[in-house]
């Protein structure tokens, strides 16, 4: 079960990430005249059209990675400390916290960039979604870091 | 989608207040409650491992959106004046913020 829900956790994490560069592509590089190249596709995407997606995504992500975290704590976490992997085993620490702090900004985020975009708040519209895209990076560079180091020996 | 008038606040203070607090809850280990997962048991506030190790995650982010929870509440009925005082940034600048304290505080990971 603890396998089928990682893999869960980690197909939801592409998800997460492809929507969330996505996003942040295209409101801090935006296209300034339509192109058919795929990076120009790819800037020229609606922003505002990810954001529920987000969101739900993200709080999927972390719910299923939250349930198989004791699995992580009894048998991960002790072989890293045994192995003296320190930087794994801290930046999976940052991972934890990261992901707990971007909680909290989702109401803010969701706010901001709901349909109509809110007011004039493009600055801080962009800098959430790069807050955001940043923690959703570490956190699936980590987690694929870690299971290349132990991973589905659970 | 019509949103209250007062959500933009709630939003942005829950965004800062959370942020804090679950950084305090982490340095001061305010966990609301223990997991102990060799048991898979749950136990009110802070208890010392039992069999294996104890987890307080879940128990610090249970202390910071309730204490989240009841200062946005607290600041979405501020008076209209006031709350067009609060600054959306805070709900970025202060997650960040604390990104960087947590860095800090797991140095010890990176640098040996």
């Amino acid at each position: 079960m603890i396998v089928v829900l990682l893999i869960l956790h980690a197909l939801l994490a592409v998800a997460l990430l492809g929507a969330i560069t996505h996003q942040t592509i295209s409101v801090w590089l935006p296209a300034r005249k339509a192109t058919g190249s795929f990076v120009g596709r790819m800037r020229a995407v609606a922003p505002t059209s990810y954001a529920n997606a987000i969101i739900v995504l993200y709080v999927a992500t972390a719910t299923i990675g939250a349930i198989i975290y004791p699995s992580y704590r009894l048998s991960i976490r002790i072989v890293l400390q045994q192995l003296e992997l320190f930087t794994a085993n801290g930046a999976f620490e940052l991972k934890e916290h990261f992901v707990a702090v971007g909680l909290g900004m989702l109401p803010a985020y969701w706010y901001f960039w709901r349909q109509p975009p809110a007011g004039d708040y493009a600055r801080t519209r962009a800098v959430l979604t790069a807050v955001l895209a940043f923690v959703v990076w570490w956190s699936f560079l980590v987690g694929h870091v870690l299971n290349n180091i132990r991973g589905f020996e659970i | 989608m019509n949103v209250a008038r007062s959500f933009p606040v709630f939003a942005i203070t829950f965004a800062a207040a959370y942020a804090i607090l679950y950084v305090a809850s982490v340095e001061y280990n305010w966990a609301l409650f223990t997991y102990h997962p060799a048991l898979e048991e749950f136990g009110w506030f802070v208890e010392k491992p039992k069999e294996g190790p104890a987890m307080y995650w879940y128990g610090w982010l249970a202390t910071s959106v309730l204490g989240a929870l009841a200062i946005a509440g607290v600041a979405s009925r501020l008076p209209a004046g006031w709350a067009q005082r609060v600054w959306p940034g805070l709900s970025w600048v202060v997650p960040v913020a604390v990104m960087l304290v947590f860095g800090y505080l797991l140095r010890g990971y990176f640098f040996r």
